[in-house]
């Protein structure tokens, strides 16, 4: 599947993520101290691009990545709102 | 060559040693599309997802996709990305399952591949689900989801996600699924095929059980033996797609 792709990164979006470029090779990439790189295994013969992240790795991630993207809908737009709020919050018609 | 690759590697900032100014990225196996619905969702003024957004290869399948398009009408696509960056910005700016209102499924799927039994990716495939008492749930589905996720995106599912199984497809996992319902949760993860009995299936079926094992101990945190139906509850259990068409009686594999 996927013979076009339509891909969200591809949008102009504010911040280094815009800029940031693919890491092509996952094994020589050396992380600050106290970083752990992902388990080498399951990268052992990876294509360039096809890698394979342990928990672990990505949990590292949880607490610095926080900026919004720039292609995320509102939310109350789609409907996706905490429970206790979800009033139709503009024009909306509905039933 | 040494020296080049330590050059190299001295040039690459990732979002660790400089959160405002990293200049690489961490690439996923695959590009994933997050889809969300709720009762909410239906029939609100608000643009639908067309069905010609839906990326297809073009062939026979296409009437396939078009049979899910009532499916689908109420299924909102949210974004797609394809970085570990990305990924975590989304989530946290996005709501947990645990907040979301009642009746609602997030979907997080391959690019391209529709989160409906129709998709060429999902016909021949089946999911392993299970299902949790949402009084005794609800402060773990948020942490079960995410793990699930992070398998997902991860590809750790699939313990080799690169080997070829005659249809040329790699990994077996199409996307993952979590629905809150008044009195329970569920967590479902799609494969692209199922064990359909035959005897040369083996292999395929041994492939079948891992991702279920994976998903029950590691990212669910249960024991190999636990038995977890009850009242509201299911074991971890894997339905093909075309059995589940069948309201259920199609045989299930448990682990």
């Amino acid at each position: 599947t996927g013979a076009k792709t339509i891909s969200a990164a591809g949008a102009a979006t504010p911040g280094p993520l815009a800029t940031a470029r693919i890491i092509a090779d996952i094994n020589t990439v050396q992380y600050p101290e106290g970083v752990r790189s992902p388990h080498p295994e399951l990268n052992q013969n990876a294509k360039e691009g096809k890698f394979r992240y342990d928990r672990e790795f990505l949990l590292q991630f949880m607490s610095i990545c926080k900026e919004k993207p720039a292609m995320l809908p509102p939310l109350d737009a789609i409907g996706l709102e905490p429970t206790d709020q979800h009033h139709m919050a503009r024009g909306g018609s509905g039933r | 060559q040494e020296v080049d690759m330590q050059a190299q590697a001295e040039g690459i900032k990732t979002v660790f040693s400089d959160p405002n100014n990293f200049n690489v990225k961490h690439p996923l196996y695959s590009p994933w599309t997050l889809w969300f619905d709720s009762p909410a969702t239906k029939g609100r003024n608000m643009p639908q997802t067309p069905i010609s957004a839906f990326p297809q290869t073009p062939g026979p399948q296409t009437p396939n996709v078009a049979a899910a398009q009532g499916w689908m009408e109420d299924i909102k696509r949210v974004i797609s990305f394809d970085s570990v960056e990305e990924f975590w910005g989304l989530y946290n700016n996005i709501i947990p399952p645990s907040q979301l209102p009642q009746k609602a499924n997030y979907y997080l799927f391959k690019e391209g591949i529709i989160p409906a039994w129709e998709d060429e990716a999902n016909k021949n495939g089946g999911k392993w689900s299970i299902q949790l008492p949402k009084d005794k749930n609800r402060g773990n589905v948020d942490k079960m989801w995410l793990f699930t996720m992070l398998a997902a995106i991860g590809e750790t599912f699939d313990p080799s996600p690169t080997l070829t199984d005659g249809s040329g497809s790699a990994s077996l996992i199409t996307g993952v699924i979590v629905s809150t319902r008044p009195q329970f949760y569920r967590l479902s993860i799609w494969t692209r095929l199922a064990p359909t009995g035959a005897d040369d299936e083996a292999t395929l079926r041994e492939r079948i059980e891992g991702v279920g094992k994976h998903f029950k101990m590691s990212v669910l945190g249960y024991a190999e033996g636990a038995r977890l139906a009850g009242p509201l509850a299911t074991e971890v259990e894997f339905l093909s797609h075309k059995d589940s068409e069948k309201k259920g009686k199609g045989k299930k594999i448990v682990v």
